[in-house]
């Protein structure tokens, strides 16, 4: 069963990477008018994590609708973020900082190190939680407050993201 | 995209791959199946009976198509099954 | 999206083994892969059990019912899974306040004649419905809004008739019972898509039941009502059409017994197979830059509805642009 503190935090990440990605999608997702369902390549990244993934231990934090996630315990706890490619490493960068940011607030983990793992590409990316890091996420929480809490934010502009995206029917129908 | 399935498989797992064919493609006759899937639904299905068969002993063979115009069928003899959406 | 419609018209026995759908009947069973079905329409006596319908429901499948007669009675909608409720507060805003319905209630009239002008024009006839648009633009009352409609439907049917064969005339249009083979057609046409329509809401955030053309309680689902308005000349009218035009359909598919007001099954047969060939008809959609199905183009118009409903960006109803 997902506990409300992780599917809390599962929403959040969700809604740090959209930030990122696209206003619209951001403000669609945080009302529940959501899309992913019906996208095969949402589909095929959730498959993607099951795929490569399946030996490593059980997710902490759990599947999430277009990332997965799992954690692996050592000396340190490793906080694992799978990506298919590495297009929008902002996106990725601050969803992982977020959980970071989260685990060490809401339940007191501070021996923890991020990863942002590329199967596909076969890389691996470090991510830590410095001071600084921490600032700049809170920013980030901020704004996603503010469009949410905001009008509808009518979508702009079609770009090359869009084609990929969940919501492209919904945007420009 | 258009996929057909054929299989031959251990006789005790045989029902088993049926019955889960069953749930995403039309039943055309013995061990072969066809349909209309997605690409995830072609990884699902990849992944589902990798898990169900055993790899030394069973054989799966995926035909597939971009799409079901890209395939030419003709049957001889009698039809076994209609796979119509109309019944 | 590869999920299909079944439709069944031999009567028989629904049933679920192995977590998919059977269906059964004297000439044998033939399984129907759950995974591949998007609705269900269901014409014949269909005996179904409550495991099949908790499968339809976990699997999200709508099954639409029709009596007999082809007359639709009911749908099974699924639990609902896409759910916002900001959206369903909105839906009722623009139901409550006056001008926002007549805005989008106008807007549902304005589509369906722009689209029965295209079937007009398509045939070569001339018309001139330009006038009752022009009458739409001054209604102050929903009233007056279904008046414009009902009287763009009468001289549309009117104009059709001068290219109707003799016996497929659609003269006055009548409905419980139609009385002629047009009006069986027009009947069975429009029952079928308002289900389609059903379909296409139950995929969306978009509640069923608040309407704006339609009162709220003219159907269960009469925001259905309101969009079939939009589909009824390019998706059924079009297809009668080219149902008699192509000498496809004749006497012998109607109930003779029943003065050929109703179609028999072998005409439903036909009716339904050419009607799923439409729906998955594509043509190229500019904006969205793909190709996209008749039964997209549904969906799309679903969507444009919840962007409206939302705010920022004003609905405009969909017309046919080919």
């Amino acid at each position: 069963m997902i506990s409300d503190a992780e599917k809390k935090l599962l929403i959040r990440g969700t809604q740090v990477n959209y930030y990122f990605v696209c206003r619209t999608k951001l403000w669609l997702f945080s009302h529940h008018i959501q899309m992913e369902h019906e996208s095969d390549i949402v589909e095929l990244g959730k498959l993607l994590h099951d795929e490569t993934y399946k030996r490593e231990e059980k997710s902490l934090i759990l599947d999430d609708l277009i990332s997965a996630d799992f954690v692996r315990k050592g000396k340190l706890l490793e906080v694992h973020e799978v990506k298919k490619s590495d297009k929008i490493e902002e996106a990725h960068f601050f969803q992982l900082l977020y959980y970071l940011y989260y685990l060490k607030k809401e339940k007191g983990i501070e021996e923890i190190r991020g990863f942002i793992d590329y199967p596909k590409l076969r890389k691996k990316k470090e991510i830590r939680l410095t001071p600084d890091n921490e600032k700049r996420l809170k920013k980030v929480l901020e704004d996603i407050d503010t469009v949410v809490r905001g009008d509808f934010p009518r979508p702009q502009k079609k770009s090359r993201i869009c084609r990929s995206c969940a919501y492209l029917e919904f945007c420009w129908a | 995209m258009y996929v057909i399935i054929v299989y031959d498989v251990n006789v005790k797992r045989v029902n088993k791959v049926k019955a889960y064919l069953r749930k995403h493609l039309l039943w055309v006759q013995n061990s072969v199946f066809e349909g209309e899937i997605t690409k995830s639904q072609l990884e699902r299905i990849k992944k589902d009976l990798s898990t169900i068969c055993n790899e030394s002993e069973d054989s799966v063979i995926i035909y597939s198509f971009r799409t079901k115009k890209a395939m030419k069928k003709e049957v001889l003899g009698i039809e076994k099954s209609s796979i119509s959406e109309i019944i | 999206m590869t999920r299909k419609n079944y439709y069944i018209l031999t009567d028989g026995i629904l049933k679920r083994k192995e977590n998919t759908l059977y269906f059964i009947n004297k000439d044998g069973k033939r399984p129907l892969p759950i995974h591949s079905i998007y609705s269900i329409y269901a014409y014949s006596s269909l005996s179904i059990s409550s495991q099949v319908v908790n499968l339809l429901s976990k699997e999200g499948i709508p099954i639409h019912f029709f009596n007999r007669y082809g007359f639709y009675s009911g749908s099974f909608y699924p639990r609902e899974t896409l759910l916002s409720g900001d959206l369903v507060i909105k839906q009722a805003k623009h139901f409550i306040d006056n001008e926002k319905r007549l805005k989008l209630a106008s807007d549902f009239v304005k589509g369906a004649i722009f689209n029965m002008k295209r079937v007009l024009s398509y045939y070569g006839l001339d018309n001139n419905m330009d006038t009752l648009l022009e009458d739409l633009k001054s209604c102050k009352k929903i009233t007056e809004i279904m008046n414009v409609e009902g009287r763009a439907r009468a001289d549309y049917y009117k104009l059709l008739d001068e290219i109707l064969p003799e016996g497929f005339r659609i003269g006055e249009r009548t409905r419980r019972p139609p009385e002629n083979m047009a009006n069986a057609l027009l009947s069975f046409g429009n029952s079928l898509l308002y289900s389609t329509i059903i379909s296409e809401i139950y995929n969306t955030q978009l509640n069923p039941t608040i309407s704006y053309l339609h009162e709220p309680f003219e159907r269960r689902y009469s925001l259905a009502l309101d969009i079939s308005e939009l589909f009824k000349p390019i998706i059924v009218d079009r297809l009668i059409l080219y149902l008699i035009k192509k000498n496809m359909i004749d006497e012998t598919d109607f109930e003779k017994d029943l003065n050929y007001s109703l179609l028999n099954e072998n005409g439903k047969r036909k009716f339904v197979t050419e009607y799923d060939k439409r729906l998955k008809k594509t043509i190229k959609h500019r904006k969205i830059g793909r190709k996209v199905s008749y039964k997209r183009l549904i969906r799309l118009e679903c969507y444009k509805l919840i962007k409206h409903l939302l705010g920022k960006e004003k609905y405009k109803p969909f017309i046919s642009w080919w």
